[in-house]
Protein backbone atom coordinates (compact mmCIF):
# COMPACT_ATOMS: atom_id res chain seq x y z
CA UNK A 1 0.00 0.00 0.00
CA UNK A 2 0.56 3.56 -0.78
CA UNK A 3 0.23 6.77 1.42
CA UNK A 4 -1.76 9.48 -0.18
CA UNK A 5 -0.30 11.65 2.10
CA UNK A 6 2.28 11.40 4.93
CA UNK A 7 3.06 13.70 7.63
CA UNK A 8 6.77 13.97 8.84
CA UNK A 9 7.66 15.50 12.37
CA UNK A 10 5.11 18.12 11.67
CA UNK A 11 5.75 21.51 13.96
CA UNK A 12 3.66 24.56 14.66
CA UNK A 13 3.14 27.30 17.10
CA UNK A 14 0.82 29.80 17.52
CA UNK A 15 2.11 33.54 16.52
CA UNK A 16 1.50 34.16 20.47
CA UNK A 17 4.21 31.16 20.64
CA UNK A 18 2.36 28.64 22.19
CA UNK A 19 3.32 25.59 20.90
CA UNK A 20 0.25 23.35 18.91
CA UNK A 21 2.13 20.26 16.88
CA UNK A 22 5.64 19.36 18.39
CA UNK A 23 5.98 16.78 15.71
CA UNK A 24 3.28 14.43 14.58
CA UNK A 25 3.79 11.82 12.41
CA UNK A 26 1.24 9.92 10.58
CA UNK A 27 0.57 8.51 7.19
CA UNK A 28 -3.28 7.84 5.37
CA UNK A 29 -2.93 4.86 3.16
CA UNK A 30 -4.38 5.43 -0.31
CA UNK A 31 -8.88 4.56 -0.47
CA UNK A 32 -8.51 4.26 3.37
CA UNK A 33 -10.28 6.23 6.40
CA UNK A 34 -7.95 7.03 8.83
CA UNK A 35 -9.66 8.06 12.30
CA UNK A 36 -7.65 10.99 14.31
CA UNK A 37 -8.60 10.66 17.79
CA UNK A 38 -8.19 13.31 20.24
CA UNK A 39 -9.42 15.35 22.93
CA UNK A 40 -10.74 18.69 22.64
CA UNK A 41 -7.25 21.19 22.37
CA UNK A 42 -5.13 18.20 21.28
CA UNK A 43 -4.27 19.88 17.57
CA UNK A 44 -6.59 18.26 15.24
CA UNK A 45 -8.07 21.42 13.86
CA UNK A 46 -4.61 22.81 13.68
CA UNK A 47 -2.93 19.70 11.93
CA UNK A 48 -5.56 20.10 9.43
CA UNK A 49 -5.33 23.52 8.73
CA UNK A 50 -1.66 22.97 8.16
CA UNK A 51 -2.01 20.06 5.86
CA UNK A 52 -4.46 22.01 3.54
CA UNK A 53 -2.03 25.47 3.45
CA UNK A 54 -4.38 27.29 5.17
CA UNK A 55 -1.43 27.38 8.10
CA UNK A 56 2.30 27.23 7.35
CA UNK A 57 4.37 24.27 9.30
CA UNK A 58 7.70 25.51 10.83
CA UNK A 59 9.19 22.25 10.42
CA UNK A 60 8.68 19.10 9.24
CA UNK A 61 7.81 17.63 5.93
CA UNK A 62 4.18 16.59 4.49
CA UNK A 63 3.94 14.20 1.40
CA UNK A 64 1.60 13.95 -1.25
CA UNK A 65 1.44 10.55 -3.08
CA UNK A 66 5.47 10.77 -2.14
CA UNK A 67 5.98 13.84 -3.00
CA UNK A 68 7.16 16.65 -0.72
CA UNK A 69 4.90 19.61 -0.42
CA UNK A 70 6.10 22.70 -1.44
CA UNK A 71 4.30 25.87 0.74
CA UNK A 72 5.33 28.52 -1.69
CA UNK A 73 2.55 30.87 -2.58
CA UNK A 74 2.13 29.51 -6.04
CA UNK A 75 1.87 25.70 -5.25
CA UNK A 76 -0.62 26.23 -2.64
CA UNK A 77 -3.71 26.44 -5.19
CA UNK A 78 -3.01 22.90 -6.65
CA UNK A 79 -2.22 21.93 -2.56
CA UNK A 80 -5.97 23.06 -1.92
CA UNK A 81 -7.34 21.63 -4.72
CA UNK A 82 -5.52 18.07 -3.73
CA UNK A 83 -6.46 18.07 -0.44
CA UNK A 84 -10.10 19.21 0.66
CA UNK A 85 -10.77 20.09 4.40
CA UNK A 86 -14.46 20.32 5.52
CA UNK A 87 -14.96 22.24 8.64
CA UNK A 88 -16.93 21.33 11.83
CA UNK A 89 -19.48 24.17 11.68
CA UNK A 90 -21.09 24.36 8.61
CA UNK A 91 -22.05 27.52 9.00
CA UNK A 92 -18.41 28.77 8.89
CA UNK A 93 -17.75 26.93 5.18
CA UNK A 94 -21.08 28.03 4.03
CA UNK A 95 -20.59 31.63 3.12
CA UNK A 96 -23.56 32.50 0.34
CA UNK A 97 -26.68 32.05 0.69
CA UNK A 98 -27.12 30.14 -2.50
CA UNK A 99 -26.82 26.79 -2.48
CA UNK A 100 -25.59 25.98 -5.76
CA UNK A 101 -23.17 29.29 -6.02
CA UNK A 102 -21.76 27.97 -2.88
CA UNK A 103 -21.29 24.62 -4.38
CA UNK A 104 -19.52 26.13 -7.39
CA UNK A 105 -16.92 28.21 -5.23
CA UNK A 106 -14.11 25.99 -5.26
CA UNK A 107 -14.04 24.84 -8.89
CA UNK A 108 -15.06 28.55 -9.79
CA UNK A 109 -11.55 29.29 -8.11
CA UNK A 110 -9.66 26.45 -9.42
CA UNK A 111 -10.21 28.23 -13.12
CA UNK A 112 -12.30 25.48 -14.90
CA UNK A 113 -14.61 26.37 -17.57
CA UNK A 114 -18.12 27.14 -17.43
CA UNK A 115 -19.42 23.41 -18.50
CA UNK A 116 -16.52 21.57 -16.28
CA UNK A 117 -18.05 23.88 -13.05
CA UNK A 118 -21.31 22.85 -14.01
CA UNK A 119 -20.43 19.30 -14.76
CA UNK A 120 -19.15 19.19 -10.62
CA UNK A 121 -21.45 20.94 -9.05
CA UNK A 122 -24.23 18.74 -10.63
CA UNK A 123 -22.07 15.71 -9.43
CA UNK A 124 -21.25 16.60 -6.12
CA UNK A 125 -25.10 17.76 -5.71
CA UNK A 126 -26.40 14.45 -6.51
CA UNK A 127 -23.48 12.45 -4.92
CA UNK A 128 -24.29 13.98 -1.52
CA UNK A 129 -28.35 13.99 -2.08
CA UNK A 130 -28.45 17.66 -2.24
CA UNK A 131 -29.78 18.21 -5.35
CA UNK A 132 -33.23 18.68 -4.09
CA UNK A 133 -31.94 21.75 -2.01
CA UNK A 134 -30.77 24.01 -5.03
CA UNK A 135 -33.81 26.27 -5.14
CA UNK A 136 -33.63 27.48 -1.05
CA UNK A 137 -31.65 29.28 0.73
CA UNK A 138 -28.63 28.47 2.61
CA UNK A 139 -30.31 29.56 5.92
CA UNK A 140 -33.35 27.30 5.21
CA UNK A 141 -31.47 24.02 5.47
CA UNK A 142 -31.24 21.77 8.04
CA UNK A 143 -27.91 21.37 9.90
CA UNK A 144 -27.34 18.18 8.13
CA UNK A 145 -28.72 19.15 5.29
CA UNK A 146 -25.53 21.76 5.47
CA UNK A 147 -23.23 19.73 6.07
CA UNK A 148 -23.88 17.82 2.96
CA UNK A 149 -23.68 20.53 1.09
CA UNK A 150 -20.15 21.59 2.69
CA UNK A 151 -19.14 18.35 1.66
CA UNK A 152 -20.18 18.84 -1.89
CA UNK A 153 -18.71 22.75 -1.98
CA UNK A 154 -15.06 20.45 -1.62
CA UNK A 155 -16.21 17.42 -3.79
CA UNK A 156 -16.20 20.34 -6.17
CA UNK A 157 -12.51 20.71 -6.17
CA UNK A 158 -12.12 16.34 -6.80
CA UNK A 159 -9.69 16.04 -4.37
CA UNK A 160 -7.23 13.22 -3.58
CA UNK A 161 -7.68 13.55 0.50
CA UNK A 162 -10.09 14.96 1.99
CA UNK A 163 -10.21 15.79 5.51
CA UNK A 164 -13.39 16.27 7.80
CA UNK A 165 -13.12 18.11 11.21
CA UNK A 166 -15.84 15.99 13.66
CA UNK A 167 -17.97 15.03 10.40
CA UNK A 168 -20.83 13.94 13.02
CA UNK A 169 -21.02 16.29 15.32
CA UNK A 170 -23.86 17.92 16.24
CA UNK A 171 -26.04 15.65 14.16
CA UNK A 172 -28.55 13.33 15.33
CA UNK A 173 -28.36 9.15 15.18
CA UNK A 174 -29.89 8.87 12.07
CA UNK A 175 -28.08 11.87 10.82
CA UNK A 176 -24.77 10.15 11.97
CA UNK A 177 -25.28 6.84 10.00
CA UNK A 178 -26.23 9.21 6.56
CA UNK A 179 -22.86 11.36 6.65
CA UNK A 180 -20.94 8.08 7.63
CA UNK A 181 -22.70 5.93 4.89
CA UNK A 182 -22.13 8.86 2.40
CA UNK A 183 -18.47 9.09 3.31
CA UNK A 184 -18.36 5.30 2.59
CA UNK A 185 -19.61 6.07 -0.90
CA UNK A 186 -17.50 8.47 -1.45
CA UNK A 187 -14.47 6.65 -0.67
CA UNK A 188 -16.16 3.44 -2.87
CA UNK A 189 -16.60 4.98 -5.88
CA UNK A 190 -14.25 7.92 -6.11
CA UNK A 191 -11.38 6.50 -3.80
CA UNK A 192 -10.99 9.47 -1.70
CA UNK A 193 -8.44 8.90 0.78
CA UNK A 194 -10.10 10.36 3.63
CA UNK A 195 -9.01 11.66 7.20
CA UNK A 196 -11.22 12.34 9.79
CA UNK A 197 -11.15 13.83 13.45
CA UNK A 198 -13.73 12.38 16.09
CA UNK A 199 -14.98 12.06 19.30
CA UNK A 200 -17.60 9.69 18.76
CA UNK A 201 -15.96 6.49 19.62
CA UNK A 202 -18.60 4.34 18.63
CA UNK A 203 -18.52 5.10 14.83
CA UNK A 204 -14.30 4.65 14.65
CA UNK A 205 -14.49 0.43 14.44
CA UNK A 206 -17.16 0.86 12.03
CA UNK A 207 -16.03 3.10 9.72
CA UNK A 208 -11.96 3.59 10.34
CA UNK A 209 -9.07 1.28 9.10
CA UNK A 210 -6.77 3.32 10.52
CA UNK A 211 -6.26 5.17 13.81
CA UNK A 212 -4.09 7.66 15.18
CA UNK A 213 -4.59 9.53 19.20
CA UNK A 214 -2.66 12.63 18.81
CA UNK A 215 -2.02 14.08 22.49
CA UNK A 216 -0.65 17.36 23.37
CA UNK A 217 0.56 18.27 19.73
CA UNK A 218 2.09 14.55 19.21
CA UNK A 219 0.56 11.17 17.87
CA UNK A 220 0.76 9.06 21.05
CA UNK A 221 -0.49 5.81 19.85
CA UNK A 222 -1.58 4.56 16.05
CA UNK A 223 -2.72 1.27 15.03
CA UNK A 224 -5.99 -0.95 13.39
CA UNK A 225 -9.28 0.66 15.85
CA UNK A 226 -8.56 -3.09 17.45
CA UNK A 227 -5.04 -2.63 18.38
CA UNK A 228 -5.47 0.80 19.99
CA UNK A 229 -8.84 0.08 21.76
CA UNK A 230 -6.70 -2.98 23.53
CA UNK A 231 -4.96 -0.14 25.47
CA UNK A 232 -8.23 1.71 27.46
CA UNK A 233 -5.98 3.48 30.14
CA UNK A 234 -4.39 5.50 26.99
CA UNK A 235 -7.30 6.63 25.63
CA UNK A 236 -8.58 7.74 29.29
CA UNK A 237 -5.74 9.50 30.34
CA UNK A 238 -7.02 11.47 27.11
CA UNK A 239 -10.33 12.17 27.66
CA UNK A 240 -11.69 9.51 25.70
CA UNK A 241 -13.10 6.35 26.19
CA UNK A 242 -13.98 2.64 24.73
CA UNK A 243 -16.87 2.42 22.49
CA UNK A 244 -19.83 1.11 24.17
CA UNK A 245 -19.29 -2.87 23.16
CA UNK A 246 -15.25 -2.66 23.54
CA UNK A 247 -15.82 -1.29 27.02
CA UNK A 248 -18.62 -3.88 27.84
CA UNK A 249 -15.88 -6.81 26.48
CA UNK A 250 -13.08 -4.79 29.15
CA UNK A 251 -15.65 -5.47 32.12
CA UNK A 252 -17.02 -8.89 30.78
CA UNK A 253 -12.95 -9.97 30.95
CA UNK A 254 -11.19 -8.20 33.84
CA UNK A 255 -13.89 -8.01 36.43
CA UNK A 256 -15.99 -11.34 35.31
CA UNK A 257 -13.06 -13.45 33.93
CA UNK A 258 -14.94 -14.44 30.36
CA UNK A 259 -12.40 -15.20 27.67
CA UNK A 260 -13.35 -12.73 25.38
CA UNK A 261 -11.61 -10.89 22.53
CA UNK A 262 -11.19 -7.35 23.86
CA UNK A 263 -10.37 -6.04 20.23
CA UNK A 264 -14.07 -6.17 19.79
CA UNK A 265 -15.66 -3.16 19.41
CA UNK A 266 -19.03 -3.63 17.04
CA UNK A 267 -21.97 -5.33 17.63
CA UNK A 268 -21.00 -7.80 14.67
CA UNK A 269 -17.86 -8.47 16.46
CA UNK A 270 -19.17 -9.00 20.16
CA UNK A 271 -22.64 -11.27 18.41
CA UNK A 272 -19.31 -13.27 17.35
CA UNK A 273 -17.67 -13.58 20.37
CA UNK A 274 -21.00 -14.12 22.27
CA UNK A 275 -21.89 -17.08 19.79
CA UNK A 276 -17.85 -18.60 20.13
CA UNK A 277 -18.65 -18.49 24.13
CA UNK A 278 -21.78 -20.13 23.73
CA UNK A 279 -20.57 -23.05 21.02
CA UNK A 280 -18.10 -23.14 24.08
CA UNK A 281 -20.63 -24.43 26.20
CA UNK A 282 -22.73 -27.00 24.23
CA UNK B 1 -37.62 39.02 5.74
CA UNK B 2 -41.01 38.22 4.54
CA UNK B 3 -40.78 39.10 0.83
CA UNK B 4 -37.54 37.06 0.46
CA UNK B 5 -39.78 33.84 2.01
CA UNK B 6 -42.23 34.50 -1.06
CA UNK B 7 -38.93 35.17 -4.07
CA UNK B 8 -38.09 31.53 -3.17
CA UNK B 9 -41.26 30.43 -4.24
CA UNK B 10 -42.18 32.11 -6.97
CA UNK B 11 -42.50 30.57 -10.42
CA UNK B 12 -40.38 33.64 -11.73
CA UNK B 13 -37.68 32.11 -9.58
CA UNK B 14 -35.36 30.64 -11.79
CA UNK B 15 -35.83 33.96 -14.50
CA UNK B 16 -32.90 35.79 -14.87
CA UNK B 17 -33.11 38.51 -12.18
CA UNK B 18 -31.50 41.52 -14.90
CA UNK B 19 -34.66 42.05 -17.12
CA UNK B 20 -36.36 41.86 -14.02
CA UNK B 21 -34.23 44.50 -12.58
CA UNK B 22 -35.43 46.61 -15.83
CA UNK B 23 -38.74 45.53 -15.86
CA UNK B 24 -39.84 47.07 -12.17
CA UNK B 25 -37.11 49.64 -12.86
CA UNK B 26 -38.41 51.08 -15.80
CA UNK B 27 -42.30 50.90 -14.23
CA UNK B 28 -41.00 52.48 -11.39
CA UNK B 29 -39.48 55.33 -13.20
CA UNK B 30 -42.07 56.43 -15.09
CA UNK B 31 -44.56 56.51 -12.06
CA UNK B 32 -42.74 58.43 -10.15
CA UNK B 33 -41.30 60.74 -13.12
CA UNK B 34 -44.80 60.99 -14.62
CA UNK B 35 -46.48 62.98 -11.56
CA UNK B 36 -49.63 61.82 -12.40
CA UNK B 37 -52.10 60.12 -9.93
CA UNK B 38 -53.92 57.53 -12.75
CA UNK B 39 -50.85 56.68 -13.52
CA UNK B 40 -49.86 55.81 -10.07
CA UNK B 41 -52.75 53.76 -9.61
CA UNK B 42 -52.70 52.02 -12.61
CA UNK B 43 -48.69 50.83 -11.72
CA UNK B 44 -50.22 49.59 -8.32
CA UNK B 45 -52.98 47.71 -10.00
CA UNK B 46 -50.82 46.21 -13.05
CA UNK B 47 -47.51 45.12 -11.61
CA UNK B 48 -50.06 43.84 -8.40
CA UNK B 49 -51.64 41.74 -10.84
CA UNK B 50 -48.63 40.81 -12.70
CA UNK B 51 -47.04 40.31 -9.57
CA UNK B 52 -49.96 37.51 -8.41
CA UNK B 53 -50.51 36.38 -12.15
CA UNK B 54 -46.97 35.51 -13.21
CA UNK B 55 -45.31 35.35 -9.75
CA UNK B 56 -48.08 32.83 -8.60
CA UNK B 57 -48.10 34.66 -5.47
CA UNK B 58 -50.51 34.35 -3.27
CA UNK B 59 -53.55 37.72 -2.50
CA UNK B 60 -53.02 37.36 0.88
CA UNK B 61 -49.36 38.04 1.27
CA UNK B 62 -48.88 41.32 -1.46
CA UNK B 63 -51.96 42.84 0.80
CA UNK B 64 -50.04 41.89 3.61
CA UNK B 65 -47.39 43.96 2.38
CA UNK B 66 -48.39 46.41 0.73
CA UNK B 67 -50.11 47.42 3.66
CA UNK B 68 -46.65 48.01 5.92
CA UNK B 69 -45.89 51.47 3.67
CA UNK B 70 -49.73 52.10 3.40
CA UNK B 71 -49.28 53.44 6.95
CA UNK B 72 -46.82 55.54 6.99
CA UNK B 73 -48.17 56.84 3.32
CA UNK B 74 -51.65 57.64 5.41
CA UNK B 75 -49.90 59.68 8.11
CA UNK B 76 -47.60 61.34 5.67
CA UNK B 77 -50.59 62.44 3.20
CA UNK B 78 -52.79 63.49 5.95
CA UNK B 79 -50.36 66.12 6.96
CA UNK B 80 -49.86 67.08 3.30
CA UNK B 81 -53.72 67.22 3.29
CA UNK B 82 -54.45 69.05 6.52
CA UNK B 83 -52.74 72.57 6.72
CA UNK B 84 -52.66 76.19 7.39
CA UNK B 85 -54.63 77.74 4.26
CA UNK B 86 -54.74 81.14 5.21
CA UNK B 87 -57.79 82.54 3.42
CA UNK B 88 -58.14 80.13 0.73
CA UNK B 89 -61.25 78.62 0.17
CA UNK B 90 -61.29 75.63 1.89
CA UNK B 91 -63.38 71.93 1.20
CA UNK B 92 -63.29 71.65 4.99
CA UNK B 93 -61.37 74.19 7.86
CA UNK B 94 -61.43 74.42 11.00
CA UNK B 95 -59.36 77.07 13.73
CA UNK B 96 -56.65 75.97 15.31
CA UNK B 97 -56.47 77.13 18.86
CA UNK B 98 -58.93 79.51 17.95
CA UNK B 99 -56.28 81.95 15.64
CA UNK B 100 -54.89 79.86 12.87
CA UNK B 101 -57.50 78.58 9.65
CA UNK B 102 -56.63 74.90 8.77
CA UNK B 103 -58.39 72.60 6.63
CA UNK B 104 -57.96 70.96 3.43
CA UNK B 105 -57.94 72.55 -0.01
CA UNK B 106 -58.73 71.10 -3.30
CA UNK B 107 -55.32 71.46 -4.55
CA UNK B 108 -53.77 70.08 -1.79
CA UNK B 109 -56.20 67.51 -1.41
CA UNK B 110 -55.14 66.77 -5.00
CA UNK B 111 -51.45 66.93 -4.13
CA UNK B 112 -51.94 64.09 -1.06
CA UNK B 113 -53.93 61.77 -3.40
CA UNK B 114 -51.13 62.15 -6.44
CA UNK B 115 -48.14 61.38 -3.62
CA UNK B 116 -50.09 58.39 -2.46
CA UNK B 117 -50.68 57.14 -5.44
CA UNK B 118 -47.19 57.67 -7.12
CA UNK B 119 -45.87 55.80 -4.21
CA UNK B 120 -47.99 53.41 -3.56
CA UNK B 121 -47.43 52.71 -7.79
CA UNK B 122 -43.42 52.53 -6.98
CA UNK B 123 -43.77 50.16 -4.16
CA UNK B 124 -45.61 47.26 -6.02
CA UNK B 125 -43.15 47.88 -8.72
CA UNK B 126 -40.23 46.78 -6.04
CA UNK B 127 -42.64 44.55 -4.64
CA UNK B 128 -43.11 43.02 -8.04
CA UNK B 129 -38.90 42.63 -7.89
CA UNK B 130 -38.34 41.35 -4.55
CA UNK B 131 -41.11 39.17 -4.25
CA UNK B 132 -40.12 37.25 -7.15
CA UNK B 133 -36.28 37.25 -7.16
CA UNK B 134 -33.95 35.88 -4.00
CA UNK B 135 -31.76 38.05 -2.81
CA UNK B 136 -28.44 36.21 -3.97
CA UNK B 137 -29.77 36.54 -7.17
CA UNK B 138 -30.91 40.03 -6.72
CA UNK B 139 -26.80 40.84 -5.85
CA UNK B 140 -25.22 38.98 -8.66
CA UNK B 141 -27.60 40.88 -11.28
CA UNK B 142 -26.47 44.07 -9.45
CA UNK B 143 -22.25 42.50 -10.20
CA UNK B 144 -23.57 41.85 -14.32
CA UNK B 145 -24.75 45.44 -14.26
CA UNK B 146 -21.47 46.97 -13.13
CA UNK B 147 -22.11 47.84 -9.03
CA UNK B 148 -18.44 47.75 -7.82
CA UNK B 149 -17.53 43.94 -6.26
CA UNK B 150 -16.43 44.54 -2.98
CA UNK B 151 -20.21 46.61 -2.56
CA UNK B 152 -22.15 43.14 -3.61
CA UNK B 153 -20.06 40.91 -2.00
CA UNK B 154 -20.41 42.91 1.04
CA UNK B 155 -23.64 42.78 0.67
CA UNK B 156 -23.79 39.24 -0.31
CA UNK B 157 -22.08 38.10 3.07
CA UNK B 158 -24.36 40.40 5.78
CA UNK B 159 -27.28 38.65 3.76
CA UNK B 160 -25.63 34.84 4.57
CA UNK B 161 -24.92 36.00 8.08
CA UNK B 162 -27.40 38.37 9.42
CA UNK B 163 -29.48 34.77 9.97
CA UNK B 164 -27.04 33.21 11.66
CA UNK B 165 -26.66 36.33 13.98
CA UNK B 166 -30.30 37.28 14.55
CA UNK B 167 -30.61 33.34 15.25
CA UNK B 168 -27.45 33.91 18.00
CA UNK B 169 -28.40 36.87 19.43
CA UNK B 170 -32.06 35.10 20.08
CA UNK B 171 -30.69 32.38 21.96
CA UNK B 172 -28.74 34.79 24.11
CA UNK B 173 -31.74 36.96 24.39
CA UNK B 174 -33.76 33.48 25.84
CA UNK B 175 -30.83 32.46 28.02
CA UNK B 176 -30.93 35.75 29.46
CA UNK B 177 -34.29 35.97 29.64
CA UNK B 178 -34.52 32.06 31.38
CA UNK B 179 -32.55 33.65 33.94
CA UNK B 180 -34.58 37.15 34.57
CA UNK B 181 -32.38 39.49 32.51
CA UNK B 182 -34.94 41.77 31.69
CA UNK B 183 -36.89 42.29 34.08
CA UNK B 184 -36.66 46.10 35.47
CA UNK B 185 -35.39 49.27 32.76
CA UNK B 186 -32.40 49.33 34.28
CA UNK B 187 -31.30 45.24 34.01
CA UNK B 188 -32.37 45.29 31.02
CA UNK B 189 -30.25 47.87 29.62
CA UNK B 190 -27.40 45.99 31.25
CA UNK B 191 -28.29 42.21 29.68
CA UNK B 192 -28.79 44.32 26.04
CA UNK B 193 -25.47 45.62 26.54
CA UNK B 194 -24.15 42.41 27.35
CA UNK B 195 -25.84 40.82 24.48
CA UNK B 196 -24.31 42.99 22.12
CA UNK B 197 -21.01 42.71 23.25
CA UNK B 198 -21.24 38.92 23.18
CA UNK B 199 -22.69 38.99 19.53
CA UNK B 200 -19.88 41.16 18.64
CA UNK B 201 -17.11 38.95 19.67
CA UNK B 202 -18.92 35.58 18.29
CA UNK B 203 -19.05 37.44 14.81
CA UNK B 204 -14.94 38.56 15.36
CA UNK B 205 -14.01 34.77 15.70
CA UNK B 206 -16.72 33.22 13.58
CA UNK B 207 -15.18 36.35 10.61
CA UNK B 208 -11.96 34.46 11.29
CA UNK B 209 -13.26 30.93 10.63
CA UNK B 210 -14.92 31.63 7.59
CA UNK B 211 -11.72 32.94 6.40
CA UNK B 212 -9.67 29.99 6.75
CA UNK B 213 -12.18 27.86 4.76
CA UNK B 214 -12.68 30.24 2.17
CA UNK B 215 -8.73 29.94 2.09
CA UNK B 216 -8.64 26.22 2.08
CA UNK B 217 -11.28 26.32 -0.98
CA UNK B 218 -8.65 28.25 -2.90
CA UNK B 219 -10.04 32.10 -2.07
CA UNK B 220 -8.12 34.48 -4.60
CA UNK B 221 -9.81 37.73 -3.07
CA UNK B 222 -12.86 37.54 -5.17
CA UNK B 223 -16.25 35.62 -3.91
CA UNK B 224 -16.12 34.56 -7.38
CA UNK B 225 -18.93 31.90 -8.20
CA UNK B 226 -21.28 30.30 -10.92
CA UNK B 227 -25.01 31.09 -10.44
CA UNK B 228 -27.69 28.16 -11.25
CA UNK B 229 -29.10 28.06 -15.02
CA UNK B 230 -31.20 30.78 -15.37
CA UNK B 231 -34.34 31.03 -17.75
CA UNK B 232 -34.22 33.70 -20.29
CA UNK B 233 -36.54 36.07 -19.48
CA UNK B 234 -36.22 38.37 -22.39
CA UNK B 235 -40.01 38.60 -22.83
CA UNK B 236 -39.99 40.60 -19.64
CA UNK B 237 -38.74 43.52 -21.87
CA UNK B 238 -41.63 42.96 -23.98
CA UNK B 239 -43.91 43.24 -21.11
CA UNK B 240 -41.67 46.50 -20.10
CA UNK B 241 -42.84 47.62 -23.05
CA UNK B 242 -46.49 47.50 -22.75
CA UNK B 243 -46.55 48.30 -19.18
CA UNK B 244 -44.49 51.85 -19.94
CA UNK B 245 -47.13 52.52 -23.81
CA UNK B 246 -49.85 51.80 -21.21
CA UNK B 247 -48.38 53.99 -18.11
CA UNK B 248 -47.73 56.92 -21.03
CA UNK B 249 -50.95 56.32 -22.88
CA UNK B 250 -52.90 57.21 -19.25
CA UNK B 251 -50.15 59.93 -18.62
CA UNK B 252 -51.62 61.60 -22.13
CA UNK B 253 -55.08 61.07 -21.57
CA UNK B 254 -54.95 62.60 -18.15
CA UNK B 255 -53.23 65.72 -19.46
CA UNK B 256 -55.87 66.10 -21.65
CA UNK B 257 -53.37 65.68 -24.74
CA UNK B 258 -55.29 63.24 -26.95
CA UNK B 259 -58.54 63.81 -28.86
Amino acid sequence: MSCAIEVKDLTYAYPDGTPALQGVSFGAEQGEVTGILGSNGAGKSTLFLNLNGVLTPQGGQVLLDGEPVSYARRNLPELRRRVGLVFQDPDDQLFSADVYRDISFGAVNLGLPETEVRRRVEDAMTRTGVSALRDKPTHALSYGQKKRVAIAGVLVMEPSVMILDEPTAGLDPQGVSGIMSLLRDIRKSLGVTIILATHDMDIVPLYCDRVYLLSGGRMAAQGTPEEVFRRPELLRENHLRLPRIAHLMEILRDRDGVDVNRGAATISAARQEILRLLDGER
Amino acid sequence: MGTDRCAYLSRLRRVDPIPKVWFALAALLICVLSDSLGVGLFTLAALSALNLALGGQRAGDLLRFLKIPLAFLVIGCLTIAIRPIGEAEALWAFRLLGRWNWGITAENLRLSLLVCGKAMGAVSAVYFLSMNTPMTDLTLALERLHVPKLFVELTELIYRFIFLLAGEAGRIRTAQESRLGYQGFRRSLGSMGELLSTVFVRSLRRGERVFSALESRGYTGTLTTLPGQYVPGRWLYGLAAATAACQLLILLAERRLLP
